[in-house]
Formats: structure tokens, C-alpha cells, sequence
């Protein structure tokens, strides 16, 4: 069985209740899996001395700076699908991802949806403030969306049509819902969220949906056109949409991954941790670490610095990402995002509204 | 630091004014005479030394570097040309010309003491001065004024020195509003905010950097670029952010590396923000991936040896980009128009290039090595320094 089916197999066990993959060995194994299939990051290694044979730990794997998906493609065969960074136009080369076995891309996303989005097994009805597949097919967002409304929701609905957020039919199935006090699956980018707000003020229209609804937004301040706090939005779908904090549940993904981070509301909650600190945690095959910019050594506990993620995951590709976010650690498992380096290239799902949007 | 409120602000002013006007029958050369002195006592002021490296970020061997450079420019000799080229042969001995009562200058801060060459300017022109001071040097310009009044009472009182933060709109206008003439150095926001409220009397000096041309002829060039790269970490807009090579572009690019080695272990850079070293690594990054390009890091900065030849600034933090360049004649055109203040040249001569260099705004040319050693009849942002209104926009070659 190939690497990557392999790799697919455990996660979607690892999923259903398994045992995770051995983070340390499989990390070794992938390494010495990408340094002979994949050229440019072979080169990128030997630049630097390093080949498997002298990589004893996973923390000692190579970093590829997501800048590098900008500029050569960095796949370890065939692509089944090619994922690009959304951006805003004329604001420098989008990145491409490369996945070869979009498997394990999916093993990954749903073992690590279901359980911090809904721990409590549900299967609700998804309206998806994302483009449908057909508007934009090389969004990996888009992408897990589609894979959610197959596999752990009762359906999908999209919210987002060719002009942008088509607001009122959103609203219109938001009164649906609410009059039928049914649970509803919000997920989406933030950016649309804020414009459902605005929607929402504008008419003076609030809503309360059925009890055990939920939002997943993702994407940030990007792509918004004012600004809106963390504790704004969460007051927001408090205060318009009766969704209280613990079922709003942020996430953190990247074009460059095939594994996500989530915040840690909602599975702290159900799992009787209701006063740990809200953070991004992820699944045991995505580990992070926070680097110092100089040395691309860890930085002390708390403080700040690069995200660079390990992904198990991202076996067909390259695993270990040096990011442009900063961010530090937050309790035992997680991360807390602090914003993007100065000067880096907007990018970034928050945009796939404003690049649908008539400018 | 606490902000003093406008209307003891405003009362300095006004006594610094009545001040200057009671110097007007003062020769300047006694003007000359007591800046140049207090330069030189505010060189070796032990308070400023201990604690400028702190608030300006700068490490202390760099301060103990950059201090003197910034004293020698008010030298009298440096002083007296520049009042006989703007005013005539025999200026020194006589007062200066009917000129501005009050010029305001809004300092920045990124590299320090320049409130010296703000204060200098002002006097010489004949006016009374107020400096604002930037976040990251509030000292300079109080102890330029301690000296000043140790040399010379009487001229010491036509200067104000102030701080308040940034931003500070009523501050501003009341207190901008009395100069005649305000120079101010800030981000493009911060410059059209002022230009719409203080219109032609504003003198804005927006964001800027420096570039290098090393012709075939250079010899060592290297290590004076280094320098010119490393004074004041690389944050001012006489600090070159790109070198362009005739000839051998990437060997230039490994010397420079080296030298720049060289020079950190003499002058340490000083602190930096995360988000600014995040900056610089993630600069070098793009620059690895990219087609052609080589990307030479060490501790003492980072060189990015690259084909593509169009001026890009760096992030700072002593990085530079090198481009070859195959015929002198056309780096002219790479530069972008009112982007770049100084050219540093080495190896080749300047004189061809000067008409071209005026038209992209450049306002200064000068050797490889000296880029960061302004004289005070700099004319930045191609203006004459003592105000002097003149039509055709400036550009000295310094030999």
C-alpha cells in the first residue's frame, strides 16, 4: 500500500476511536519519502546538509517557507488536486499546493472536524457561506466543505453565489430554520459572517436559532471591510443569531495543509473542560512550533513567534511549513494566532469573498 | 514623557521667538561658532552616550559610532560654505537675510540625533526653532540644547525642544500652526494629514531609501558599502537597501556578505521587533525560491543576489539586495521616481548619470562609504537646506 493510503487508513481509524499514528516515526518515515520523490525539496534539504540519514528527530525535519508554494510546485507525484491561496489580485503569485492522494486530505479534515465541531455527533444541516465547488474548484476550504456536507452533515447548502454572499436567501433560510427550532450548521469564511451581520443590523433582524446550533468560520480579519474583533463576533452570533460563544468555533487552516486547527470551545466544553482557555488545538498528526525568526529555534513557552507546523497530513507534499503568522503557544496543545509578518502577500480563504466580489 | 500642553508650549515659542528677534543684528558667524561648539560638547555628553543605545534601539557600539559623525557635521567650516553658497561670499559677517521668524521641525526618530542638523539649519537661517522629537529619541534634542546654552545662552533660548505623541492633532495644530515653516518626516498618512492642514507651508520628507552602483574600476568597495548598510542598523533613508555591480555581481555579493560580517562584529546590531526580524527571514525566504536568486545570510545581514534588477526596498535589519548591472548608463532607469535620496558610487564616475539621477529625485550622490555622513548642505528631498525657495529641484555630488 502506498505512503499516503497507508497514512489515510490510520487517520481515518485514528478518527473512529484508533490509536493516532506514532507522530515521531511517521515523521521520520515521511521525510525519507519526500526527500526522494520530491526535487525541489530534496535540493532544498542538501542546500542545508540534511538528508534522512542524518535527521534522528522530527523537529530537525527541514522547514519549507510557505513563500516556496509561490514559487515551484512541491509534490511527491502526480497531483490528484491542485489547491491555490486565495488573494487578492495584483498582490504577487498565488501559491499552489499539490496533493496527490486528496484521501488523506479528507481522512485528515473529518477526523479532525468531527470531533472538535461536533463532539456530540450531530448531523445538522450546513449552510455553507463559502463558493460552491463549481465557482471555485481549487479552494482546499471549498474543498473540506464539500467533503463536511457529504459526510458529517444532513446536507449543504451554499450561501455564496457568483455576485458574493446572496444575503437574502440566507436570511430567508435562516427564518426557515429558526421557525422550525431545528439545529443549524453555520460554516464558512469570517469575512461573509461580517456581512451577514451587517445584513442583520440593516434590517434590525435578529434570530434564534435551535439549540445546539453552531458557527465555524474561518479566515480572519481578511477580506473584511471593517474591522471585527474575536470578542466582536462572538457577541455578534450571540446577539444576532442566539449562538452562544462555546458553539462558535474558529478555524485555522492553510491552503499548504491538509490539517487543521480548531478552536477549543466547544470540545473543551463537552469534555468538562469548560475553563480552559479558548486556543487553536488540532489533531495528534498536525504538531506546531513557534520558532524564533533568527534562529528557527523554538522560542520560550508563551512567547511569540513564526508558526511552523508539522503535518503529517501533507505526506504527498512537503510536511513541515514555516509560516508567515505569528502566534505563540497556549496551553498544553495549542496555538494562538497574533497576525501576519508585516509585508507578507494577502492570502488567505477570508478572500475568497473579495475575490468574487465586483470590484 | 509627558506631553506639555499647548499653551505653555505656545508660551515657549513665543519667548524663543522674541529671543531670536533680539539676535538679529548677530552675525552669523557667531552663530556658526556656537553650534560648532555645542556639537562638540554635545558629542561627549556621558548622559546622552548611556542612554540613547536604549531608547533608539541601537546598540551602545553604535551609538558610540554615530554620535560623532552627527556632531562633526556642524562643522564651522561646513557651516560658513553653506551660508556663503546660499547667501554670498562674506555671509559670515553678516546677520542672516529676513527669513522665516519660527521653523517647526517633526523629527523622526528611526535614526537618532536629528533634531542636530534641524536645529543647525534653523539657527542659520536666522529663525527661532521648535523640535519635536521622534518616539525613539527624545535626548538629542534637549541635550543639543543643554550644549547650546553651556556655549551660548542667547541662542540656546530661540530653540524649543518638545515631544508629544504622534497623532496628537490639537497639539499639533496649535503649536505647527505658529511656524512659518514646518519640516516634517513621517509615513505618507501621517505627511497628507499635515500637508492638508499646514498646505505650502509644510516641507514633508516622506519614506524614502538609498541605492549603490560599484562601476568596474571599484576596488575594496565591499567594506565600505558594509558600513554605509550597518550605521544605524540599516533605518534611515541614506542607508542603501540595493547595490547595483558592474561586473562580477555575485563575487561583490559574497565580499559583501563577508564585510558585513565583518563590520557586526565591530558595531552589534541592536534590538529588533519580532515582527521585523519575522520580516526579514520571511524576505530571505521568497528570495531562496526564487528563480536565479541567492540568498547569503549570516549574523551580520543578509545579501540576496538576484537577477531581476528593478529597486526594491528590504525590509531593513542590514539587508540588501545586489543586482548585476551590464551598462552603467541605464541604472538610472531602475530607479523608481521619488523613491530613492542618495546614491553611493564607487568605481566609476557619477558625472554622466547626474542629469538622469535629478530626474528620478535623487538629492545626493556621493562615494561608497560616506553615504551616511550627510554635510549639513544636504539637500534632502532635493530642497535647499536653509529654505531658500528655488525652482529647479536640488542634487549634490560630493567628491
Amino acid at each position: 500500500m502506498p505512503l499516503e493510503a497507508e497514512l489515510a487508513a490510520a487517520l481515518e481509524a485514528a478518527g473512529r476511536g484508533a490509536p493516532p499514528p506514532d507522530f515521531a516515526a511517521w515523521a521520520l518515515r515521511i521525510f525519507a519519502h519526500q526527500f526522494e520523490r520530491n526535487a525541489p525539496y530534496r535540493a532544498f534539504c542538501e542546500r542545508r546538509g540534511v538528508t534522512p540519514a542524518t535527521v534522528a528527530r522530527w523537529e530537525d525535519v527541514p522547514a519549507v517557507p510557505s513563500a516556496a508554494f509561490r514559487r515551484v510546485d512541491l509534490a511527491c507525484g502526480p497531483p490528484e488536486a491542485v489547491f491555490r491561496t486565495s488573494g487578492t489580485s495584483g498582490a504577487g503569485a498565488r501559491g499552489r499546493h499539490l496533493v496527490p492522494c486528496l484521501a488523506l486530505y479528507r481522512a485528515s479534515a473529518l477526523a479532525t472536524f468531527a470531533p472538535f465541531v461536533l463532539p456530540d455527533a450531530a448531523r445538522l444541516p450546513c449552510l455553507c457561506l463559502a463558493p460552491p465547488p463549481a465557482l471555485r474548484p481549487d479552494s482546499s476550504l471549498v474543498q473540506m466543505c464539500v467533503w463536511v456536507g457529504e459526510g458529517l452533515a444532513s446536507g449543504i447548502e451554499w450561501m455564496i453565489g457568483e455576485r458574493g454572499l446572496e444575503t437574502e436567501r440566507l436570511l430567508a433560510r435562516l427564518a426557515a430554520v429558526e421557525a422550525s427550532g431545528e439545529a443549524l450548521l453555520l460554516l464558512g469564511v469570517t469575512a461573509a459572517f461580517a456581512q451577514l451581520f451587517d445584513a442583520c443590523r440593516a434590517r434590525g433582524r435578529t434570530f434564534r436559532l435551535g439549540p445546539a446550533s453552531r458557527v465555524v468560520d474561518t479566515g480572519g480579519q481578511k477580506g473584511m471591510t471593517r474591522p471585527l474583533s474575536r470578542p466582536g463576533f462572538l457577541r455578534e452570533c450571540w446577539t444576532l443569531l442566539g449562538i452562544p460563544g462555546y458553539y462558535c468555533i474558529n478555524e485555522y487552516g492553510m491552503t499548504e495543509l491538509c490539517s487543521q486547527r480548531y478552536d477549543s470551545a466547544l470540545d473543551d466544553r463537552f469534555h468538562g473542560r469548560s475553563l480552559a482557555p479558548r486556543r487553536l488545538a488540532g489533531p495528534p498528526w498536525l504538531r506546531t512550533r513557534v520558532l524564533d525568526p533568527d534562529t528557527l529555534a523554538p522560542v520560550a513557552p508563551g512567547a511569540t513567534g513564526l508558526l511552523c507546523h508539522h503535518d503529517l497530513a501533507n505526506a504527498g507534499s512537503v510536511s513541515v511549513v514555516l509560516t508567515e503568522d505569528l502566534g505563540r503557544a497556549a496551553g498544553d496543545d495549542g496555538i494562538a494566532v497574533l497576525g501576519r509578518v508585516p509585508g507578507a502577500t494577502p492570502r488567505g480563504c477570508g478572500l475568497l469573498l473579495a475575490d468574487l466580489e465586483p470590484r | 514623557m509627558n506631553a506639555e500642553t499647548s499653551a505653555a508650549l505656545l508660551a515657549r515659542l513665543g519667548a524663543a521667538v522674541d529671543a531670536r528677534a533680539r539676535l538679529r543684528r548677530r552675525p552669523l558667524g557667531d552663530t556658526v561658532a556656537a553650534l560648532a561648539a555645542a556639537a562638540a560638547r554635545w558629542r561627549d555628553d556621558p548622559a546622552l552616550r548611556a542612554e540613547l543605545p536604549a531608547a533608539a534601539r541601537l546598540s551602545p557600539a553604535m551609538i558610540a559610532a554615530v554620535v560623532p559623525i552627527a556632531a562633526e557635521a556642524l562643522d564651522a567650516v561646513t557651516m560658513t560654505k553653506l551660508i556663503e553658497r546660499t547667501w554670498g561670499a562674506g555671509a559670515a559677517r553678516r546677520p542672516a537675510p529676513d527669513g522665516p521668524a519660527l521653523v517647526a521641525h517633526v523629527v523622526a526618530s528611526n535614526v537618532p540625533a536629528l533634531a542636530l542638523p534641524a536645529i543647525a539649519l534653523g539657527c542659520l537661517a536666522g529663525a527661532a526653532v521648535l523640535v519635536k522629537s521622534g518616539r525613539d529619541d527624545p535626548l538629542s534634542a534637549p541635550a543639543f540644547q543643554r550644549a547650546l546654552a553651556a556655549v551660548d545662552a542667547q541662542l540656546a533660548a530661540t530653540v524649543v525642544t518638545t515631544y508629544w505623541p504622534g497623532g496628537d492633532v490639537a497639539q499639533e495644530d496649535a503649536v505647527l500652526g505658529r511656524a512659518e515653516v514646518v519640516v516634517a518626516t513621517g509615513g505618507d498618512a501621517t505627511l497628507a494629514a499635515l500637508a492638508e492642514r499646514l498646505g505650502d507651508r509644510l516641507v514633508a520628507h516622506g519614506p524614502r531609501w538609498s541605492v549603490a552602483v560599484i562601476g568596474r574600476g571599484a576596488r575594496d568597495a565591499a567594506a565600505a558599502l558594509a558600513l554605509d548598510v550597518a550605521l544605524h542598523d540599516q533605518r534611515g533613508c541614506l542607508s542603501p537597501h540595493a547595490v547595483y555591480v558592474a561586473g562580477e555581481a555575485r563575487g561583490f555579493a559574497e565580499r559583501l556578505a563577508a564585510a558585513l560580517e565583518a563590520v557586526a562584529e565591530r558595531l552589534p546590531p541592536g534590538t529588533a521587533s519580532i515582527e521585523a526580524r519575522a520580516q526579514a527571514r520571511f524576505l530571505a525566504a521568497q528570495a531562496e525560491w526564487a528563480a536565479g536568486a541567492t540568498v547569503l545570510q549570516g549574523a551580520g545581514g543578509t545579501v540576496i543576489h538576484e537577477g531581476e534588477a528593478a529597486f526594491r526596498p528590504t525590509c531593513g535589519l542590514r539587508t540588501v539586495r545586489v543586482h548585476p548591472l551590464a551598462d552603467l548608463r541605464v541604472f538610472p532607469d531602475l530607479l523608481p521616481t521619488g523613491q530613492v535620496e542618495c546614491v553611493g558610487v564607487a568605481g566609476a564616475d557619477p558625472t554622466p548619470l547626474v542629469a538622469a539621477l535629478r530626474a528620478r529625485g535623487v538629492s545626493r550622490v556621493c562615494p561608497v562609504g560616506r553615504m551616511q555622513r550627510p554635510p549639513l548642505s544636504w539637500p534632502r528631498g532635493q530642497r535647499a537646506p536653509l529654505f531658500a525657495r528655488r525652482a529647479e529641484p536640488l542634487l549634490e555630488v560630493e567628491r
